[in-house]
């Protein structure tokens, strides 16, 4: 029974193949070379047949018969030429003898586009009917071969039966690949070295260098945040959304603004030069309030001179008047 | 009729989120308040540097938050020009490059466009990383980074022309402050650089600011911080968690000097008009640096000073580079304290970036 099935999918094939042919390729296959077609003929068969047998799985509710009528029906509307052809076919999915008779009629009676393909067909069923057969002794000696080699017992050996021959060289090249390790597991560490150079990782406990440079640092916030404090503490309670208060505040800016063209520029000095606390630091030197300052009404030589002078004592008025302004808060 | 009210109504607010959102970039090159410039950096390595020197460079970058740009992504064939020509536009004023070869890392501090190039030799480093590894209790508010740091500068002594570039350069590389508009709560890192006269080395830290209140115990400063409830279950009376004293763990010796009173309140607990303690902390990272070389123009140009050649020498930059890189060679291995070594070998660097 299967081998009745098997014939009658070749026959099927045969006719896909060629209607294919004629459809598409009318002069591919004369130029193609035998061997060639052959082989994607052989391709062929088998995707067709898998494809067959997953169609006959899908719809297994049908019976061959219906499968095999729509397939013939197709290549009578398409095709002129192989309208006797399928008659042929019809005893040929009964009997396998009868193909290479229909083979050969076909042969006779096709024209000569076909004749290629035809050949390629013949040659195609008579290569494979006999290579299965090959194949199944095939597989058998290969069994036999393979369970020879497999039972074949051999000396237990960290290199294996295979290199036996090649030990001492095996063994050599083992050797130095261990050596040729070795070197390059140096070198990375060299470089490991090398990369990982001046890294330090700190000490858990506070080292004194380190409690002094923190002391300095504290310092300088120190500084700031009291300058900041006495800067800001004299405009506290004004709210600069406040349009009077705004004003208050331009005000202020301003002559401290004057005050500063007024004085002479600020020079660092050596330890904690800090430009940023720098005008804080200017209003650290002397009280804000000109009458509390040491050397009021003194040593100013400006009073003095004050008739030789006017240009500089109006701007030291503005200045005055902005300190006692801003004094007036504290 | 309705439509239109509405468009009337999101008007305004559209205009007002854009003035919000995205002019603030914009309008961030310059104080809002002082109308200074706000000084901006880039933090870049040139060549290749190892795996902990990378890390290094991304602790610079945070430290320089907020005005730098922390995921820089540079490549191997971008050269400097490529860096000065975004430079412009993002109004980036500064640049810190980072370098490596065989004998040390290289700091390189220098002002856009034009120069110069202060070139430091970091001698040791920690990162960030290791130093919050050698802290029992890092800390690490999450604001901590959103306001630039403060800078100090201590035992630069002016008149030495390298030392007045040094202490200009690192003034104008954070923005400065208004002592009259500072907000106290946006002060909360401070980068230190000490210089060692006898070392001629340059301590780099960077700490964190903590401000408590003084005269309170531990406890009740805890309590009124955490807002949780605290454990009574070994007291008597409700009034001991107030009266009895904690540990005298705190060293109360020198507090006086680093005491503060402040002009507006800072978080819960530091009220104003009252004296508050400034701790400091150390987030990382620390660099000890050296200066080695001045230059006029950016990576290039006239050196100005150079620790191991003549100054005055104007020889090709190249040869110049050279001649530093072999003195350094020698001066590791005699030892890092001393510069005197004039060494004359012709020795090709390796590692050696290219400047330009």
């Amino acid at each position: 029974m299967a081998e009745v099935m098997q014939l009658r999918e070749s026959g099927g094939l045969l006719r896909k193949r060629k209607l294919g042919k004629k459809q598409g390729h009318k002069k591919k296959p004369k130029l193609m070379p035998p061997p060639h077609g052959q082989k994607k003929v052989k391709v062929d068969k088998k995707m067709k047949k898998l494809f067959r047998k997953r169609a006959r799985e899908y719809n297994s509710d049908d019976d061959d018969e219906d499968e095999e009528e729509n397939e013939a029906s197709v290549p009578t509307t398409t095709n002129k030429h192989n309208g006797d052809e399928i008659d042929s076919e019809e005893p040929s999915e009964d009997e396998g003898k009868t193909e290479g008779g229909r083979k050969g009629w076909n042969k006779n009676a096709t024209d000569e586009d076909n004749e290629f393909s035809e050949d390629e067909g013949g040659e195609d069923d008579g290569v494979v009917q006999p290579g299965i057969m090959k194949f199944t002794e095939g597989v058998r000696a290969f069994k036999m071969a393979f369970r020879n080699i497999i039972n074949k017992s051999v000396s237990e050996d960290l290199l294996g039966p295979i290199l036996s021959g090649h030990k001492k060289l095996i063994a050599d090249k083992l050797a130095e690949e261990e050596a040729e390790r070795e070197t390059k597991g140096e070198a990375k560490k060299e470089k490991q070295k090398l990369a990982e150079k001046g890294h330090v990782t700190p000490a858990n406990y506070l080292v004194p260098h380190e409690k002094f440079l923190i002391s300095v640092a504290t310092k300088g916030v120190v500084k700031l945040f009291n300058a900041v404090n006495k800067a800001q503490s004299a405009q506290k309670g004004l709210d600069p959304s406040r349009t009077k208060d705004a004003k208050e505040i331009k005000k202020r800016t301003k002559a401290a603004f004057f005050s500063e063209l007024g004085k002479p520029s600020f020079t660092a000095t050596g330890t904690s030069a800090k430009a940023n606390a720098r005008t804080g630091k200017v209003e650290d030197e002397q009280p804000a309030w000109a009458p509390l300052q040491d050397n009021y009404m003194l040593t100013s030589a400006k009073l003095k001179n004050w008739d030789k002078m006017p240009d500089k004592s109006v701007s030291d008025e503005v200045e005055r008047a902005s300190e006692d302004s801003s004094s007036d808060e504290d | 009729m309705r439509k239109k009210k509405h468009g009337e109504f999101r008007r305004p607010f559209v205009v007002k989120t854009n003035t919000n959102t995205k002019q603030q970039p914009h309008l961030a090159s310059v104080d809002p308040i002082t109308g200074k410039k706000i000084p901006k950096s880039f933090v870049f390595s040139r060549g290749k540097i190892p795996g902990p020197l990378k890390q290094l460079q991304m602790d610079l970058r945070k430290l320089m938050l907020p005005y730098t740009a922390l995921s820089l992504k540079e490549k191997r064939r971008n050269n400097l020009k490529d860096f000065l020509n975004v430079a412009g536009p993002m109004g980036v004023t500064h640049f810190l490059i980072l370098s490596k070869t065989a004998t040390a890392a290289y700091l390189r501090v220098a002002t856009t466009p034009q120069g110069p190039t202060l070139t430091f030799k970091i001698n040791e480093y920690s990162l960030a990383a290791d130093v919050a590894k050698s802290q029992l209790h890092p800390r690490c508010p999450k604001d901590l980074f959103t306001k630039s740091a403060l800078i100090v500068l201590s035992g630069f002594v002016s008149g030495d022309l390298p030392l007045k570039l040094t202490t200009n350069m690192f003034q104008n590389i954070f923005p400065t402050i208004d002592v009259k508009t500072v907000k106290l709560s946006s002060c909360q890192r401070i980068v230190l650089l000490n210089y060692n006269k006898d070392t001629k080395q340059i301590d780099f830290r960077h700490y964190s600011i903590r401000l408590q209140p003084i005269g309170v115990s531990r406890r009740i400063r805890k309590f009124v911080q955490n807002h949780q409830v605290p454990d009574l279950r070994n007291l008597q009376d409700v009034s001991d968690f107030v009266t009895k004293a904690g540990y005298g763990s705190e060293s109360e010796a020198d507090e006086e000097a680093a005491t503060v009173t402040l002009s507006s309140d800072i978080g819960r607990v530091n009220r104003a008009s009252m004296k508050s303690a400034v701790k400091l902390q150390e987030i990382g990272p620390r660099m000890t640096l050296q200066l080695v070389k001045v230059e006029k123009g950016l990576c290039s140009g006239e050196v100005l000073f150079s620790e191991y050649g003549k100054p005055g020498d104007k020889g090709k930059h190249d040869d110049e580079d050279n001649e530093m890189q072999d003195n350094e060679d020698e001066d590791d291995s005699e030892g890092s304290e001393d510069q005197d070594g004039n060494g004359s070998e012709v020795d090709e660097d390796e590692g050696h970036e290219e400047l330009d």
